[in-house]
């Protein structure tokens, strides 16, 4: 297994240069460097060319100066662009910015992905399915830099222009509980009644949520508070039990539950810690939310103690989840008055110059990061929604799946147990080629958001054909494209002993 | 089994068509080491009664009529055959038993296990019954393990559905199980995977699955068919031991007809989805009362005449069955097949000899032939 | 022992006399059935016919005179700021009536008529698209079943550049491409684009052979001494024809939306030629004030994007009988 990882390692170390040369004679090859200065009306100009050429080399042929780029990269160093800028300087600025909304939009393409496509393939032909599927076809279809700026026009300014005064309109509350009576109703097999019942049940919950909202303008002054939070973790604990062990043995489900009530009071008692904290801190919250779960699922799993320990676990970092997102939504609105009342940004990474603790910080990231995610994520999550449901009617189809149904399994073990995992394995594979595609989408939507990211990094140096930053920008998305590859080889060889074992 | 009609028959010295050579003559029992005879005789007691069970499926091109009224049942410790062609409705029947068709599938009828109606039961009523008191083993097992989870585990599994224990408990029987089949190094073979055992290793597994918690009834859905000749033998002989040690009874559904010769005490054979004959396993293999399964038998290899004896294959192929011919869904193959056999369709009914039921209008012509299969001859046969 | 009904000359006169014949259906015919009954294939389809249609005949192309009488040249006064005189609302419903007017979808800053300005674009798209689509199918085929079939050398190599090809994400070679050859006119852009993109496809279609290789149809065509050249172009290559034509498709659809982004960021189509990615770029920054210049196009990217992907989808199940549809 180490064998071949690191086998694999070699060979994408060797697949990366040979990608650099070519890139860098393509880039060298795409213009003329001088255009500018050639029509340059100025006394020096003859110098300014002279300069350059000396700068960027272009007295030597290509491959001595992509050698002399490659000596350059052994030592660390990643030159200069063609005004004498350092391109090490430029990509430090650019970088954090970039791998954010490039591992923002993948992680969340994946997880949402493959929910939806499971819970389509589990439903096939059924309502959900059908809109689903055409979904994914309207958003394979979308061009990201159309849907970029829309996003900017609608989701932005609009709705920033509606937070002053956050009361929903009846008529978006009344399409809204439509919207979730029919996902609702889509979701139900069975015959025409029990599927009206779940759409008028749809209706009233989205109905009653949305209305009660708009009452209390809560968008105003968001927040959870703890009985809500304790509410929400209660019902993941119960859900997450159901997945996990079902509902026969009690075992499992007090042991999520006791995670549920004891993650929501830790948050009050870890109160003055989560004040201001740091993402050290947060992480170690994590750590003991994980040993605290884990434990408190070995003492009450009974006989079911594997699959105490995990429903335990899955409850108590969601409710972790739950916390960190209402304390965010608590420092919302002193957040919006710092920016003025524009909390979803339109324009860059972070607010210049903004300062604030550690959520308005987040929240300040998370404004930025939220449209330019969504413009980014249709297509992946459009792709990892046809995959998986793919994927996953195949593996129903398999004799495997009917051995286990052949057993007396529930549909439940039959599901997450037999079919998930089997399910998952093609869609590691998908992975790797999938997150290539995410950085070619993340140039184009820096461009619309204006962001000083990689990928203006890329394109200005395109333009001015210069080949420094134009590198840059590729060893680093190019190594990073590697690094995801290895991560899906090695998910691959977990979730498939053939591979592990061989 | 990878002996086919084409192969010119003649005297194999090769052990491994051991198993075949045996069974040249249908009605004598397959050569394992544990034959029929030895393993305890059924009780009087039915454990399964299926009745006028039929099975559609609606399909863009049609409905597939895959079961049409198909009735038998099963005695306590019975191993009961089912023979037929791909698509003739036996696999289909016992996935219906087990209740693992398709949502889409439409099935009528009842399926009464031990007085009760499966088809009425509810879901978690039927999951409690499969894999307890009715058990399967698939066709290949190549497939029918999941690859990602370890034989332990899935063995463990199955006994964990049904009763609650410690896991390790629960592992303990899956060493117990694999012991009773024959697998070496049990213990530590409750941790490897399912590619590293070998086709017949898996298919042992598949076996200690579905005993595990000694059902009463195993439905094995063409256990051998898989694997190698070899192994078949050694197979078919574990699972009449295992069902022995559990005291079960078994549907074993194949297209083999030595197999059933050898193993079944009775037979149920199967056409376009429709019982055609059924009875002891003896008389309906020497005396068949129905052209189709004088046809099985004439298209079997005879390895004991030599030269001489020739292959007398049924002609066509069976009819779709979206669109199913009117009358016998035979007669268009059947050399028998009169005007009356293309209007009507005869029932399953009692021929001469008692429990001996056959669904034919000309069993009686059968009857007085010499030899059932000679209605099949071939064109040169007759002209040599 | 096994059982075998199969009549050793099945399909004999007898047969056929007695009602056994199988309506035999050739491969090209199945899959004509079961597109034909792909209802969304259908519609995208058609949707796709039309657009190319209205593409090329409205303002007409290489010279010929289209129906349209404005052109994508001309510049004029500006009607009513340019809004669109396009009408769909009936007069009973209470709208303007049915009708084109004289600028149906409004006209840009300078007055040109945006109709012919975004079909010129629409024509400019589609010609790239199909020819990246066609170039990065060929010679992604080619490589593919070279690599597929001789194996040992020839795949190392062909693979390893296949791998460092994929490594470098589409958009960024496309772009470095687009950079060089974008003043060059629309066809040379979708040729040297077609020359980058073609790995993907390569890789599919070596996979395909990988398997087929195998089996026993070409086992018994290189037993008889069949040359490597008729397994290749007789044998295997039909039997992916499928798992290509789906590829093919789909990619014309990728196609569109790559050549509309490179416009986009500049490095597509330069003016003053346009595509329908230009337009939008030209106009992004009129979405507030003048939101049809942005509307139209992106309308036109989808439609064609959209209806391939249908035409794809529809295509992918009638070659894969496996996913036969059974109706709940």
């Amino acid at each position: 297994m180490i064998v071949f990882i690191a086998r694999r390692l070699v060979i994408s170390f060797f697949v990366l240069l040979a990608a650099t040369f070519i890139i860098f004679v393509l880039t060298a090859l795409s213009g003329d460097p001088l255009e500018d200065l050639r029509q340059d009306a100025s006394p020096n100009k003859a110098q300014k060319i002279a300069d350059r050429v000396e700068r960027m080399q272009l007295d030597d042929p290509i491959p001595v100066r992509y050698l002399s780029w490659l000596g350059d990269i052994v030592r660390g160093d990643l030159g200069v662009n063609r005004d004498g800028h350092s391109v090490a300087i430029m990509l430090g600025e650019a970088l954090s910015a970039t791998l954010q909304l490039v591992i923002a939009a993948t992680v969340m393409a994946i997880i949402i992905g493959v929910i939806i496509g499971i819970v389509s393939a589990l439903r096939q032909y059924s309502g959900f399915d059908y809109t689903v599927t055409f979904a994914a076809f309207i958003c394979f279809s979308l061009p990201i830099f159309w849907v970029a700026v829309m996003l900017k026009q609608y989701m932005a300014i609009e709705f920033n222009n509606w937070l002053k005064d956050p009361v929903i309109p009846a008529p978006v509350i009344g399409a809204l509980a439509l919207l979730s009576g029919l996902v609702f109703g889509a979701l139900t097999v069975g015959d025409r009644r029990r599927r009206l019942v779940s759409f008028a049940v749809g209706l009233a919950v989205g109905g009653g949520l949305f209305t009660l909202l708009s009452v209390t303008r809560w968008f105003a002054d968001p927040g959870f508070g703890l009985p809500l939070v304790l509410a929400v973790s209660l019902t993941a604990a119960v859900g997450f039990t159901v997945l996990a062990a079902g509902l026969r043995q009690r075992g499992p489900l007090y042991a999520a539950l006791a995670a549920a009530v004891l993650g929501a009071a830790a948050s009050e008692v870890f109160g003055p810690l989560l004040a201001d904290p740091t993402w050290l801190e947060i992480a170690g919250l994590a750590l003991l939310t994980v040993a605290v779960c884990a434990g408190l699922g070995y003492a009450l799993g009974g006989l079911q103690r594997r699959q105490a320990i995990t429903a335990a676990v899955l409850t108590g970092l969601f409710t972790g989840g739950v916390i960190f997102v209402d304390r965010m939504l608590q420092a919302f609105n002193s957040y919006s008055a710092a920016v003025r009342g524009r909390p979803i940004s339109t324009i860059g990474a972070r607010t210049p110059n903004f300062q604030g603790d550690f959520w308005q910080m987040n929240l300040d990231s998370a404004g930025h990061l939220l449209l330019p995610t969504m413009a980014l994520i249709l297509v992946s999550l459009a792709t990892y929604t046809r995959y998986s449901r793919a994927s996953m009617l195949e593996v129903m189809n398999q004799d495997y799946v009917r051995t286990a149904r052949a057993k007396g399994l529930p549909e439940r073990t039959v599901v997450v147990k037999h079919a998930f995992r089997n399910g998952l394995i093609p869609i590691t594979t998908l992975m790797a080629v999938d997150f290539a595609g995410v950085i070619g989408g993340a140039v184009v939507t820096e461009n619309v958001f204006g962001w000083q990211g990689m990928g203006n990094l890329f394109i200005d140096g395109l333009n001015t054909v210069d080949p420094m930053p134009v590198m840059a920008f590729f060893i680093v998305t190019g190594t990073a494209i590697v690094v995801f590859n290895m991560i899906a080889d090695i998910l691959y060889a977990y979730l498939d002993p053939r591979i592990r074992l061989s | 089994m990878t002996t086919s009609p084409n192969v010119p028959a003649g005297p194999y010295e090769d052990g491994a068509h051991e198993l075949s050579s045996h069974v040249t003559d249908s009605a004598e029992e397959v050569h394992v080491g544990l034959t029929l005879d030895a393993v305890r005789p059924p009780s009087s007691e039915e454990i399964l009664k299926v009745e006028d069970l039929t099975v559609e499926f609606p399909t863009e091109d049609g409905v597939v009529r895959a079961v049409r009224g198909v009735s038998y049942s099963l005695r306590e410790r019975e191993v009961l055959g089912i023979v037929g062609e791909s698509g003739s409705g036996k696999s289909v029947s016992s996935l219906a038993v087990m209740g693992l068709l398709p949502k889409s599938a439409r099935i009528r009828g009842r399926i009464l296990f031990r007085g009760d109606d499966m088809l009425k039961m509810s879901p978690r009523k039927q999951r409690s019954l499969r894999g307890r008191k009715i058990a399967m083993v698939f066709q290949d097992p190549m497939t029918a393990l999941n690859p990602v989870y370890t034989i332990g585990d899935q063995l463990a599994e199955a006994v964990l559905a049904h009763e609650l224990m410690p896991r390790k408990t629960a592992l303990a029987r899956a060493k117990e199980m694999l012991d009773l089949v024959g697998i070496p190094q049990a213990e530590a073979r409750l941790r490897s995977y399912p590619h590293e055992f070998s086709g017949g290793m898996r298919q042992r597994a598949m076996i200690a699955m579905a005993v595990i918690n000694n059902p009463d009834i195993i439905i094995a859905d063409e256990p051998t068919t898989a694997l190698d000749v070899t192994v078949q033998a050694q197979i078919l002989e574990k699972l009449l031991e295992v069902k022995d040690a559990v005291n079960a009874a078994i549907v074993l559904i194949t297209h083999d007809l030595g197999v059933i010769a050898g193993m079944a005490h009775r037979v149920l054979v199967m056409y376009a989805g429709r019982p055609v004959e059924l009875g002891e396993t003896d008389p309906v293999f020497e005396e068949p009362r129905m052209p189709y399964t004088a046809g099985l038998l004439g298209s079997i290899p005879s390895l004991e005449g030599g030269g001489a004896s020739r292959l007398r294959p049924i002609k066509g192929t069976p009819p779709s069955l979206i669109n199913l011919p009117s009358g016998c869904p035979f007669s268009p193959r059947c050399p028998l097949a009169t005007e009356v056999c293309r209007t009507e369709e005869p029932p399953l009914a009692e021929t001469d000899s008692g429990a001996h039921y056959a669904a034919c209008h000309h069993w009686d012509r059968l009857a007085a032939a010499e030899d059932p299969t000679e209605f099949f001859r071939t064109e040169s046969e007759t002209v040599a | 022992m096994t059982i075998n009904t199969q009549a050793t000359e099945p399909g004999t006169p007898s047969d056929a006399q007695q009602g056994l014949a199988v309506v035999a259906r050739t491969q090209g015919q199945m899959v004509r059935r079961r597109f034909f009954r792909h209802r969304a294939a259908l519609a995208g389809m058609v949707t796709f016919g039309l657009v190319i249609i209205l593409a090329f005949s409205s303002i007409g192309f290489a010279g010929i005179p289209g129906w349209w009488d404005k052109s994508y040249l001309d510049t004029g006064s500006l009607v009513n700021q340019g809004r669109p005189t396009l009408s769909v609302v009936p007069e009973f419903l209470g709208g303007d009536g049915v009708r084109l007017g004289e600028h149906p979808f409004g006209q840009d800053d300078i007055g040109i008529d945006y109709f012919a300005l975004t079909m010129r674009g629409a024509q400019q798209s589609l010609i790239i698209a199909f020819l990246v689509a066609i170039v990065g199918t060929v010679v992604g085929t080619l490589v593919g079943s070279a690599a597929g079939y001789f194996r040992g050398k020839v795949e190392a190599v062909l693979m390893r550049f296949t791998d460092v090809m994929i490594t470098i994400p589409v958009l960024i070679i496309a772009a470095v491409v687009g950079r060089m050859m974008g003043d060059s006119g629309a066809a040379a852009l979708g040729v040297f684009i077609g020359l980058v993109i073609w790995p993907t496809l390569g890789r599919l279609v070596r996979g395909e052979f990988l398997s087929l290789r195998e089996k026993e149809f070409v086992e018994a065509a290189r037993a008889i001494g069949t040359p490597a050249k008729r397994i290749i172009f007789r044998h295997i290559l039909p039997n992916t024809i499928g798992v290509i034509i789906v590829a093919a498709t789909l990619s014309v659809a990728n196609a569109v939306l790559l050549e509309s982004a490179l416009s986009f960021l500049g490095l597509g189509v330069q003016p003053p030629d346009t595509s329908l990615g230009q337009l939008i770029s030209e106009y992004r920054s009129a979405m507030v004030t003048r939101p049809w210049l942005f509307w139209w196009p992106g309308l036109f990217i989808i439609l064609i994007a959209l209806s391939i992907n249908f035409i794809g989808d529809g295509l992918r199940d009638a070659f894969d009988p496996r996913q036969t549809r059974v109706r709940a």
